[in-house]
């Protein structure tokens, strides 16, 4: 699992979901869409410190630096190591937030030539996307 | 509406232990107790129904003062308005179920009760057999049935589905759930089982040593943290294989078998057998109709 502490800078509510915003840093926000809202759940507020949780095999990887995609969170990073497996490979990507770790197919890898020390963007859907208090 | 502070020195085989326990139950609430074996658990149940009297403290019910030792007051368990049940069914093995459950009635009560109890734990082809000839489960339900004759407001239960296997682990459950909601029961659970627990509990007080460690909704005492994902379940971890660059952890939940691929941080502190929060998000099952 992917985990990263920031704290709550936006909170939007329609009806029973809530799109909440993470504030990782200064220049990276998360955002996260839940079936709860500061009704139901205490912890979204704010200002609340709070971890943003995903998993290896939900994150997306382009070598293109402005991607036109439908993946609202994008994070620049870069491929520091790459442990090859048969199906699935596990790329650990360096970026200023902290290490990402994902789970992709060894093929694409090779069909994208991606390459250790190469500049990618990180990209995470925001239903992927969980709070851990 | 149950407040109550006991005070207890018990002597065990393991020594001497004080139970020192504050509870503040609200009407209609479920509440468990939890904690390690001699924590305090029944003590405080069997003082609750008047069975062990404390040292000093308060009980009341409500209105109604059950236990104080500063006024006297010291109500029988008779006057108490509790259902019991223990792991021991303890059903009288020469009377039919029916008979079982009318040997509770108190004098003048309206015997539609029983009728009612028998069709709500749905005993109605099994009333006129004697326990013996009962499975573990439907002897337990006739238990459940006759601790609510006397129509109680608080129901105590001590671990009483203990001895059954985990299919009718869960179907008394639901038994429980059911008489729970539809009497207005105000019910304290003892129980080790935690999946039993996060079902059925509003409340639990973790216990040990005769006090109380924490107090809280299920969830945010077994979790070190609150996850928002809406898709959660609490299960054994009975396989944990390893693939080329990640593992795939097996759970048993209940009686379903799922498979959690994980990466090598997430199960270095993990053993099989350990309790394990499996979840997701709300967004990610998809639901697909079971054809009869």
């Amino acid at each position: 699992m992917n985990v990263f502490s920031g704290h709550i800078s936006n909170i939007q509510v329609s009806k029973s979901l809530s799109m909440i915003s993470v504030a990782i840093d200064n220049a990276h926000i998360l955002k996260a869409i839940l079936v709860e809202t500061p009704e139901t759940a205490s912890y979204l507020k704010e200002g609340k410190q709070i971890s943003v949780l995903f998993k290896e095999t939900e994150v997306i990887i382009t070598p293109e630096e402005e991607p036109l995609i439908s993946v609202e969170n994008k994070i620049r990073a870069t491929i520091a190591i790459i442990e090859k497996g048969e199906l699935l490979s596990k790329v650990t990507l360096a970026s200023s937030i902290g290490d990402i770790v994902a789970l992709v197919t060894s093929e694409i890898l090779e069909g994208l030539s991606l390459k250790e020390g190469q500049n990618v963007v990180a990209m995470v859907k925001v239903n992927e996307i969980m709070l851990s208090k | 509406m149950i407040k109550a502070h006991i005070y207890k020195t018990l002597r065990s085989a393991a020594g001497k232990m004080e139970l020192d326990i504050e509870l503040n139950i609200q009407k209609g609430q479920f509440v468990t107790l939890y904690g390690p074996s001699g924590a305090g658990k029944t003590s405080t149940l069997r003082i609750i129904a008047g069975l062990l009297t404390p040292d000093k403290g308060q009980i009341s019910v409500g209105d109604t003062t059950w236990f104080d030792k500063e006024q006297k007051i010291n109500s029988p368990t008779q006057q108490r308005k509790i259902g019991y049940v223990f792991q021991d069914y303890a059903l009288f093995p020469n009377m039919s179920v029916r008979k079982n459950l009318e040997y509770a009635l108190e004098k003048k009560q309206d015997k539609n009760i029983i009728d009612e109890l028998i069709s709500i734990v749905e005993l109605e082809e099994l009333q006129n057999r004697k326990p013996e000839t009962l499975s573990g489960g439907q002897q337990q339900r006739v238990a459940l049935a006759r601790a609510l004759v006397r129509q109680p407001e608080v129901l105590l239960l001590d671990e009483p589905l203990s001895a059954l296997d985990i299919n009718m682990r869960s179907k008394l459950q639901d038994y429980i759930l059911k008489v729970h909601k539809a009497y207005h029961l105000t019910t304290i659970l003892v129980s080790h089982d935690i999946g039993e627990i996060i079902k059925m509990s509003d409340m639990i007080y973790d216990l040990k040593d005769g006090r109380i460690q924490k107090v809280g909704e299920p969830m945010s005492i077994f979790t070190n943290n609150q996850l928002s994902g809406k898709f959660q379940f609490v299960g054994d971890v009975i396989a944990i294989s390893k693939q080329d660059v990640f593992y795939i952890v097996t759970v048993l939940i209940g009686q379903s078998v799922v498979k959690v691929v994980a990466q090598e941080k997430e199960i270095v502190n993990l053993k099989i057998g350990d309790k394990v929060i499996v979840a997701s998000k709300a967004f990610n099952p998809v639901l697909q109709k079971i054809e009869k």
